[in-house]
């Protein structure tokens, strides 16, 4: 995917000048972190925040590699976002998911899934900050508010066969609004974000469904709380509902509760030891994810993600 | 998990609603006036000191600003002080302050605060009290 490519020349490029310019002026860890999907916030949901050091009049830029694994499956994910003037963000984000597990879809059907099958998607991302000043508005109840949209682009490689089978397609746009605050005296932040999507499992799993599945838009909150240790210091959890489009489709295909999708969940710890460097550690529980070639098992494990912004 | 987590963040939004009211608690954990006094004249060194502050506090009165800075300090905590200076608006209108500046005023309050062991709640219960003030100190949007 070329535009995928070339934006992250740009950001690269971007992240090059900023190690030249002079210091972008955000407040410690009010750029919030990088998504699994590229924009800044928590680890599983975007935030209200416009990502990277820049405030008011700066550009900045940001670079992130995340890690989490669970009991089947394994998600890499790396990417780069550009903030501008703290109103705008543009970030992209591309990710490999180890579905190994899906070689057990042959004995439901000859899919010609081949071993060791990994499922890849990019994601383009861009949020623009509406209203409001989640940290220095102390004073009033008013959040930051943001409205975004991420297109994302997968390639499920061997997997096609059971995406065209499932009736999902390989792209799709995610559209959210997210009000993000921070009680100043308290050292609490707390995110909500409203999120319109046709994703299977954040859309590794494609969008949309035949029928009985569900094949349209269907709208999901996700809550952040944040507590600050230190200036450098956050821990908090997550809570993202999911739309579960498939696992009527499986039941109606004698499957069960075989392709269920469950919320996720998370609890993390994040250090910022310099203004440029941010390390979050996480446990997730993703919940089932295609319970039925993963003995109904739930999905918990590690997160890890590094961030650099400038 | 599900029910738990709701009624924990509904519970956080209540408790940080709650705005609390200045009291002079938080004038107590500063050290009173001498405390503010030590804080000032510390900070004052550092504001100088750091390349993105010192420029606009090199051609003020130092000795002026930090006494107002104490007044205004101390009554914001809650204290026996009156600040007797100009608004913040008509402070500051002839001045050049991007974002990044009050930013990176912040940044050195917080060294400083640090440097006189003022805890990390206190510390953000003060900047909560000052934080909204960018909207009149901020010169350049």
């Amino acid at each position: 995917m070329t535009n995928a490519k070339n934006a992250v020349a740009l950001a690269l490029a971007a992240l090059c000048c900023g190690l030249a310019q002079a210091d972008t002026g955000k407040l410690l860890l009010t750029g919030g972190v990088s998504s699994i999907d590229g924009a800044a916030g928590g680890g599983l949901t975007p935030w209200a925040v416009i990502g990277t050091n820049a405030t008011e009049g700066e550009i900045g830029a940001s670079a992130h590699v995340t890690r989490a694994s669970t009991q089947d499956y394994g998600l890499t994910t790396y990417g780069a976002a550009l903030g501008f003037k703290d109103r705008i963000e543009l970030s992209v984000a591309r990710q490999d998911f180890n579905a190994a597990p899906s070689i057990a879809l042959n004995g439901i059907a000859p899919f010609g899934v081949t071993p060791g099958q990994h499922i890849k998607m990019d994601i383009l991302g861009v949020k623009v900050r509406v209203a409001g000043d989640a940290v220095l508005d102390s004073d009033t109840l008013m959040p930051q508010i943001a409205v975004g949209l991420e297109y994302k682009h997968t390639r499920p490689g061997s997997l096609g066969s059971v995406f065209n089978f499932l009736g999902t397609r390989t792209s799709g746009v995610d559209v959210y609004v997210s009000a993000t605050k921070l009680f100043l005296a308290q050292g609490i932040l707390v995110n909500g974000t409203l999120r319109a999507t046709k994703a299977n499992q954040n859309g590794l799993l494609g969008f949309g469904s035949n029928a009985p599945g569900r094949d349209s838009y269907s709208l999901q909150p996700e809550f952040s709380v944040a507590y600050l240790l230190s200036k450098n210091v956050a821990i908090g959890a997550e809570y993202r509902f999911k739309p579960n489009n498939l696992e009527s489709l499986g039941r109606a295909a004698g499957l069960g509760d075989a392709l269920r999708e469950d919320n996720w969940k998370d609890i993390f710890i994040a250090w910022a030891p310099s203004k440029n460097l941010s390390l979050t550690l996480a446990y997730v529980d993703l919940g089932r994810v295609v319970p039925g070639i993963t003995g109904n098992r739930k999905q918990t494990g590690a997160y890890l993600s590094a961030q650099v912004a400038f | 998990m599900k029910k738990t987590l709701i009624a924990l963040m509904l519970a956080t939004c209540g408790l940080a609603m709650a705005q609390t009211a200045p009291t002079d608690t938080l004038y107590k954990t500063f050290g009173e006036k001498p405390g503010l006094v030590k804080l000032m004249d510390d900070f004052m060194v550092r504001l100088l000191a750091d390349p993105r502050t010192g420029p606009h506090f090199k051609p003020s009165n130092q000795q002026r600003v930090k006494e107002q800075l104490v007044d205004q300090f101390c009554q914001v905590m809650g204290g026996p002080c009156v600040y007797k200076g100009a608004d913040m608006k008509s402070a500051h209108a002839n001045l050049d302050i991007k974002k990044s500046d009050f930013n990176a005023l912040v940044e050195v309050l917080q060294l400083s605060m640090d440097a006189q062991g003022i805890p990390f709640r206190a510390q953000n219960q003060l900047l909560a009290q000052l934080a909204p003030m960018h909207r009149d100190t901020i010169t350049e949007k």
